[in-house]
Formats: C-alpha cells, sequence, structure tokens
C-alpha cells in the first residue's frame, strides 16, 4: 500500500519535478564519495563520470524561507535540491539536509560509495563495482542489489539484504547487523571462505556448509560456522547478534 | 614488458608469475635451439633438449639465484646436453665422436652446415661450447666466465684461439 | 718495423667490440701486416658461416612448452588451494597487500611509467621479505581509506602464531578507534585469541567503556567474562545505568556479573 501511493505520488508530482532542476556535478579525481543521510537514501548507477541528485518532487519551501536557504548539520543546500555537497580532496561528502525527504542519487558503477543513514532511513545501492560502505546506524535497513566489488556493511536494527552478481576476490566482504536479519544471495560457484555467526539468531542456507564448531564455543558464543565453499576464497563475514543469516544460492 | 630484464622477469616468474616465462622463451629459445643444435648437429635432438631445458626452467625456477639468467639458462642447456649423452650412449663413448656420428647422419644440411658442422666435431666438446655461446651476441665474455668457471680474460684468449683452431680446419675441409 | 701481431683482436674487432682507440691502432696494423691483414679476411668469412642461423625450430616447440606451462600452472593452482583450506595463503595475500600498496604508491604519485616500475621492484621486493614485511603491509592496510582492506589487514593476523607488541597495539587501535563498525568487530574478533596479553585485556575494558555498537558491546562482554576479567565490572555497571544501552546488552549484563564480582 505504501509502495502504491508513493507510485501515486510521484506520478502526481512528476509534473512539477519537471520544473525544478536535478543537481550534477563533475567527478573528476574523486575516488571515494561518502553520502549521510537521516531519511531514505538510493543510490544508482548511470553512464556518465558525475554526481547527479534527482531533485524529486518540489520542496515545500515555507513562505518565510523565501530567499533564504537550507541549513543542516551537515551543511548549507549549496544544491538548490536539499543537499550539501563538499569536496574534500578525493573524497566528496554529501549530505540530505532535509529530514523528512528521501533522495535519489547516481554515480558512475565504478565510484566507491559510503552511505551512511543515522536515523530511520534505508539505504539501497544498486549496481555498483567499485567499493561500498554501507551503515544504516539506528531503525534503517540496507539493500544492496547487483554487488560486483568488495562491501561492509553493517545495521543496528534493520536487515541487510545483499544480492552478489559477482563477488570480487580482491577484498573480504563483512556484514553485521546487531538485531535484524543478514540476508545474502550469491552465486552458487563463488570460491568462498565463509564465517557465520550468531549468538542469539539462526542459520539457514542452501549451500553444502559443514559447521565445524569449536568445542565448548557453540555454548559461550552462540553459532560461529567457517567453512569453504568452492574450494575457498575471499574472505566473506556474515554476523547478526540477534536476528537470522539467511545465504542463498542465486 | 620489452623494457624489463631477463633478470628481472625469471625473478617474477620464481615468485610465481609463471606467465612470464612465454616472454623469456620467446625471447631465447632460438638461442637454446640454436646452440644445441651446433652442438648436436640434429634438428630433432636439439628440438627436443630446448624444450628439456624449458621444462626444468618451469620446474627448477624456485633454485634461480638472481644471477645472469642466460648463465644459468646455458648451464641448464649444457647439463642438459652432456646428460642426454651420457644417458643414451656407453660412457666411454666420447661426445666428439658421438657428435660427428650424428653428423654423419643428416643428410639434408647444406654443404656450409655440413662442413662447419665437421669442423665443430673436431673441437674438444668444451671448446665447442665454448664457441658457439661466444657467438651469441647477448653472452659477454663474464657470463661466459660464469658458466665455464673461469675469468673473462682468460675466456677471451682461449676463444680467440678455438675461432683461429676452428676456421682452419673448416678451410682445410672444403 | 715488426709489430705484434693483432691475432687476438680480430674476433672482436669483426663483432665491433673494440673502443677507438683500439680498432684505430688494429686498422693501422692490419693496413700493414699481411699475415694478419689474410688472417682477418678469413675470419670475416668464416664468422660468416658460423653464424648463419640455422633452420628455426618447428612449431611443436612452442605448442609443448605452452602446455607444459598450463599444466604446471594448474598444479599451482591446487596448491594454493589446498593451503588456503587451512588458513588464508599468504603468498596469494601478499600480492594482493603488494597490489594494494603499489596501488597507493601509484595514486600519491599519478602513475607514469616509472612509477609502474618502481611499483613493480616493489613487489618483488615485499615478496623476498619475510615477518618483518608482512608486519609492514598489515600495518599498512590497516591504515587503508578503504573499510574493506583495513579488514582485510585485519584479517592477516592469521598468519601470525605470536604477533609482536606492534601489531597487538595496531589491532587494540582499531578496536577503540576505527570509525566503521564491522573493522571494529573484526578487529575484535582477532583480538580476542589473544586474550592472555595484559595489553589485550585493557583494550577490551577500554573498548566496553566507550563502544556504541551493541554487537561489539555484547561480544567484548562474553570475552571478559571468559577470563574472568574482575575489572570488567566497572564498564558494565556504567553500560547498566545507560538509558541507550539496548534491552539485551542489559539482560546479558544482569546475567553475567554475579560472576565477575
Amino acid at each position: 500500500m505504501r509502495k502504491f501511493t508513493f507510485i501515486l505520488m510521484a506520478l502526481l508530482m512528476g509534473a512539477i519535478a519537471q520544473a525544478q532542476s536535478d543537481y550534477t556535478k563533475s567527478l573528476d579525481g574523486i575516488q571515494w564519495v561518502k553520502i549521510e543521510s537521516k531519511t531514505d537514501i538510493v543510490v544508482k548507477t548511470h553512464s556518465s563520470n558525475q554526481l547527479l541528485i534527482k531533485s524529486g518532487p518540489e520542496v515545500q519551501t515555507p513562505e518565510r524561507a523565501k530567499g533564504l536557504k537550507l541549513v543542516g548539520e551537515g551543511g548549507t543546500d549549496n544544491t538548490n535540491v536539499g543537499f550539501s555537497v563538499v569536496q574534500d580532496g578525493s573524497t566528496l561528502i554529501i549530505h540530505n539536509l532535509r529530514k523528512n525527504k528521501g533522495g535519489e542519487i547516481y554515480l558512475p558503477a565504478s565510484k566507491n560509495v559510503s552511505v551512511k543513514s543515522t536515523w530511520n532511513g534505508d539505504i539501497e545501492i544498486d549496481g555498483f563495482s567499485g567499493e561500498i560502505e554501507a551503515d544504516a546506524q539506528l531503525n534503517g535497513g540496507v539493500k544492496l542489489l547487483n554487488v560486483n566489488g568488495p562491501v561492509t556493511a553493517s545495521s543496528l536494527n534493520g536487515e541487510i539484504e545483499v544480492q552478489f552478481g559477482k563477488v570480487t576476490q580482491s577484498s573480504p566482504i563483512s556484514l553485521y547487523s546487531t538485531n535484524g536479519a543478514v540476508d545474502v544471495s550469491l552465486p552458487s560457484n563463488t570460491p568462498a571462505n565463509l564465517a557465520l555467526s550468531t549468538l542469539n539468531g539462526n542459520v539457514y542456507t542452501d549451500f553444502d556448509i559443514k559447521a565445524d564448531e569449536k568445542d565448548g564455543m557453540k555454548s559461550v558464543l552462540g553459532r560461529n560456522i567457517k567453512a569453504s565453499i568452492n574450494g575457498g576464497g575471499v574472505k566473506i563475514a556474515m554476523k547478526s547478534t540477534n536476528g537470522n543469516m539467511y545465504l542463498r544460492k542465486k | 614488458m620489452e623494457t624489463l630484464s631477463d633478470e628481472l622477469i625469471m625473478q617474477k616468474v620464481s615468485e610465481g608469475n609463471l606467465d612470464l616465462l612465454k616472454v623469456l622463451f620467446d625471447r631465447h629459445h632460438k638461442h637454446v635451439y640454436n646452440f644445441l643444435y651446433k652442438m648436436s648437429g640434429d634438428h630433432m635432438l636439439a628440438e627436443d633438449l630446448t624444450q628439456d631445458v624449458f621444462y626444468k626452467l618451469i620446474k627448477y625456477r624456485n633454485s634461480y639465484n638472481n644471477g645472469s639468467f642466460l648463465s644459468w639458462m646455458f648451464t641448464i642447456a649444457r647439463n642438459s646436453l652432456n646428460t642426454h649423452f651420457t644417458r643414451n650412449h656407453k660412457s666411454h663413448d666420447d661426445i666428439e665422436v658421438l657428435a660427428y656420428k650424428v653428423v654423419e647422419e643428416e643428410n639434408d644440411v647444406n654443404e656450409n652446415n655440413d662442413h662447419l658442422q665437421y669442423a665443430l666435431s673436431q673441437l674438444d666438446p668444451e671448446d665447442r661450447e665454448l664457441v658457439i655461446l661466444n657467438r651469441f651476441k647477448e653472452i659477454k665474455y663474464d657470463e661466459l666466465a660464469e658458466i665455464f668457471g673461469s675469468t673473462p680474460g682468460a675466456v677471451k684468449t682461449r676463444v680467440c684461439r678455438i675461432l683461429k683452431k676452428l676456421k682452419n680446419i673448416y678451410l682445410e675441409s672444403i | 718495423m715488426e709489430k705484434q701481431h693483432v691475432f687476438d683482436e680480430i674476433p672482436d674487432y669483426l663483432d665491433g667490440n673494440l673502443n677507438d682507440a683500439a680498432k684505430t691502432a688494429f686498422e693501422k696494423h692490419v693496413e700493414n701486416c699481411n699475415d694478419c691483414q689474410s688472417e682477418l679476411e678469413e675470419m670475416k668469412a668464416f664468422l660468416n658461416v658460423l653464424d648463419e642461423d640455422v633452420a628455426p625450430p618447428s612449431n611443436r616447440l612452442k605448442a609443448n612448452f605452452e602446455a607444459a606451462l598450463e599444466q604446471e600452472k594448474q598444479h599451482q593452482g591446487k596448491v594454493v588451494q589446498l593451503e588456503s583450506k587451512s588458513s588464508s595463503n599468504w603468498t596469494g595475500n601478499v600480492l594482493k597487500i603488494a597490489a594494494s600498496i603499489a596501488l597507493l604508491v601509484a595514486s600519491f604519485q599519478m602513475g607514469s611509467l616509472f612509477q609502474q616500475r618502481k611499483a613493480d621492484a616493489d613487489i618483488a621486493q615485499l615478496q623476498d621479505e619475510t615477518n618483518q614485511m608482512k608486519q609492514t603491509a598489515m600495518l599498512s592496510l590497516m591504515e587503508n581509506q578503504s573499510a574493506s582492506k583495513r579488514i582485510q589487514g585485519v584479517n592477516y593476523i592469521e598468519e601470525f602464531e605470536q604477533p609482536d607488541e606492534a601489531i597487538i597495539q595496531a589491532l587494540a587501535n582499531r578496536l577503540l578507534k576505527d570509525e566503521n563498525d564491522n573493522v571494529r568487530m573484526t578487529a575484535f574478533d582477532a583480538l580476542s585469541k589473544f586474550t592472555s596479553s595484559e595489553t589485550v585485556k585493557n583494550t577490551f575494558i577500554d573498548a566496553l567503556g566507550n563502544e556504541k555498537n551493541p554487537s561489539i558491546q555484547v561480544a567484548l562482554i562474553q570475552a571478559l567474562v571468559q577470563i574472568q576479567e574482575k575489572k570488567a565490572a566497572e564498564p558494565m555497571k556504567k553500560l547498566l545505568e545507560k538509558e541507550d544501552t539496548q534491552p539485551f546488552i542489559k539482560e546479558q549484563i544482569k546475567a553475567v556479573l554475579p560472576t565477575l564480582t
């Protein structure tokens, strides 16, 4: 239902949105893009070497704020779409200044992205081959789709869902949640060394994994499973303290 | 890659980058083959032994000691040749004689080569190796000295003496 | 005027190995010496024959060589995999470290050809070295901007049976100061194997006082209870008093606190 409302809203506002221009910025010399938001944030890929922030539906600027700029925790709106964008060396730092509206950001697939949600926002990142760091610090979840690069993701209460296109062997993958589930889909032929652990949750998988639990560890530290699949490879660590773990073949 | 020295490449091979051996093979297999052919006068044998040399480079890559690559490779080539002769023939047969026999069995070599092989077969085996190796421009006197356990000066004098002797045998035979 | 013959110089002269002075002297002598002149001519003709290329080897040679190389590579691959089952395989990993260091070097200096070759040399050098280099590589990875690379650095602890104080200290810094939760968690996992070290115990107690991530909090609590570290009681009590401490952490502390006091 929520989704339906959203689509309806999007359709209705579509025409208005056209009026407001999107924000773009060249990414020459930028290696990392760091994004911080209190609300939902969606990061997608496009083919140009630019940052593109969709303005989305028009922001209702209060009558009194006419001619003034939005100032938030992360800085001042210097993009006219409710975001602050600041370059620090080879890093581009983006803050979503609005507290009640999400954002849609487009970057080239090869960029390294680090996204932090500090309140209720869900993080969705789709299609990247560079490195991904995602941190949902409070209630948000993390959804990473078509991942082809190294990943580190953590969440407190939300769930972490990761669907890999292919798993890069160059750098380890680390997915930790405190209270949420960790749900990972891998191509079935992925070579990897898995380390799965949970304190109060359960582990479910259709990979052929034999749990060689260390003596006595089970009762003290919950379930710790270490296993190699397809001959072993990059290290993939998954941990949820209180949530379940799902590891699926794709 | 073209600009990297043999030594640097071989070092990387010994560290596990086996694909780089292809570069060394492309650079040197003709030299090794030439050497072995001139030593034995036998195309098939030279080819088999060249193959053997490169198999050994693969197999013993970890024992490469970062010294001159050419010296190392030709030392392996000489050993392969010696092993071949001692293994395949009665030990009292002299390498010199055997090589000569092989030459006589070759029918399709041109006349120049025929005489040259004859002249080469008249030399001491070690003299023959020395002079053939010397004719590869890449090999310096100090590398020859390393292979033969001698000094560059002594090697130079010896090469000149052998060349002169070989030339005279050759000219007398035609 | 009778001069020394220059027979010994003839091959070098023909090969162009003489320096200018020697060359001039040689030519001057040959001009007036019939013996040397004819020797020179003969040698020249003979070397042409000697240097004549023999028929090239057949393609079979190259094909066989490449087949043998492929076989060896597969064999090599198998060995690597077997090793990597027991623990992570250093040879493979060091390449990755080296590559990332090389990348760092290159990105600092903007990779010109010269830098590329320098980086190559660095790789070669890195592989020759032993523990000292492993340690350096590990420590430098842990300072990388990328969280995944820092985790990789932390994971290299598996290569050290008895890590020295510098490594323990570096891991402790990760646990106490790294901004990324996953890196801190991995650093905790690494250190939890060395709880007999005083540095590790003290680090865990400090970390329990600072740590905000409940997963790491609960892991710290369990590790400290397991080694019966009495000094852990203080930070645990503080966590109990804090409002934002997760309920399940409080439960956990209530359950274990009596065993420490």
